[in-house]
């Protein structure tokens, strides 16, 4: 009985949804500049978020309307989670359950003070934290603490 | 002589500057806090609702039970201006916390020092002047630290030496100044 109910399951695609989620692919401050670098020619916001953050939570729904909305005319959306490796499976999940479209990253920072001055030395490290790129791969704007999406927009918009 | 004069009143009033007082209301009133009357005083932001900030309390118990003893002060304080004080006298009971928790209103001390997370400290020297600031230590995870920045900070400030890392960082909430975002 047991087996059919395998076989069923198997054939119907329900044990591959059981199966273990993917690991999220992981960022370090080498690896950061290259990043940025493959988005050249196009509008890019990178935003650090972590699954403890409240107001990250609260503001990802935002960043992701307006990615879906400028989209087309040349801005990408980078997401990196700062959570640490035990709370990958948490993130791994508010990425699946918003619908978080690639490239997104967790940090893999040996130190996190090194971290995060290769990534800003202006940064103290507070999230929600996202920084702006024009098509040149240039930083032109960081954001400390939650965005306000309309002043965000304007600053992209200054760049399409 | 006149240039000297100049300077010399230049580091007067630089070395007042440092040596300014500052309050903080805490669970009797407003309070005036002087660095000069402790060896070191340390001062950490903290949050009631961050649980990066909860994870270090434990720590914060550590380190407030070694170094009180020896003349430190510690100040435990809340600049998030969504975390009334009702609220971090009741977090201070709920997480049975030994140390006297403040709130800075108007996150006026917050904005002094520059602080823009939870947690972050402060090591402050007699003179008020800041000799640390940022990271307790490297991990949120205490299995995984290797750095005990602000331990250490305080070690050479009591021994009077150089402090080894001035200022590192760390991730952490932010604290809710009244406004948006700081664009930079």
């Amino acid at each position: 009985m047991t087996r059919r109910l395998l076989t069923v399951m198997a054939a119907t695609g329900l044990l591959l949804a059981a199966a273990p989620a993917a690991k999220i692919p992981t960022l370090d401050e080498t690896a950061y500049p290259r990043t940025v670098a493959e988005h050249k020619g196009k509008v890019v916001l990178v935003n650090f978020w972590a699954t403890y953050c409240v107001p990250c939570r609260a503001e990802m729904p935002q960043l992701l309307k307006l990615q879906q909305k400028l989209k087309a005319r040349g801005f990408d959306l980078v997401t990196i989670s700062a959570d640490e490796p035990e709370q990958e499976g948490q993130a791994l999940q508010f990425i699946q359950k918003n619908s978080i479209p690639a490239p997104f990253y967790r940090k893999q920072a040996k130190n996190d003070d090194k971290f995060i001055n290769g990534i800003d030395p202006k940064w103290s490290g507070e999230l929600p934290a996202s920084f702006l790129y024009d098509k040149t791969g240039k930083k032109v704007k960081s954001y400390f603490g939650e965005v306000n999406i309309a002043s965000l927009e304007r600053d992209i918009e200054k760049l399409l | 002589m006149r240039l000297w004069l100049a300077a010399a009143v230049f580091l007067g009033v630089a070395e007042l500057a440092g040596a300014q007082t500052f309050t903080l209301r805490g669970p009797t009133g407003v309070e005036t806090i002087d660095p000069g009357a402790s060896s070191a005083t340390v001062v950490v932001f903290t949050s009631t609702r961050c649980p990066i900030s909860d994870g270090y309390n434990s720590r914060l118990k550590e380190l407030f039970a070694s170094y009180s003893a020896k003349g430190v002060r510690f100040l435990v304080v809340n600049a998030n201006g969504n975390e009334p004080l009702a609220e971090v006298l009741a977090y201070r009971t709920s997480h049975t916390l030994p140390y006297p928790v403040y709130k800075d209103e108007d996150h006026t001390l917050a904005d002094r020092l520059g602080a823009r997370v939870t947690p972050e400290a402060y090591l402050l020297k007699r003179d008020g002047t800041v000799a640390y600031q940022g990271a307790i230590d490297d991990s949120p995870n205490q299995a995984r630290v290797k750095q005990h920045s602000l331990q250490e900070a305080i070690d050479a400030v009591l021994a009077g030496q150089p402090v080894p890392r001035a200022e590192t960082k760390a991730f952490g909430c932010t604290i809710k100044r009244t406004g948006s975002s700081t664009a930079r």
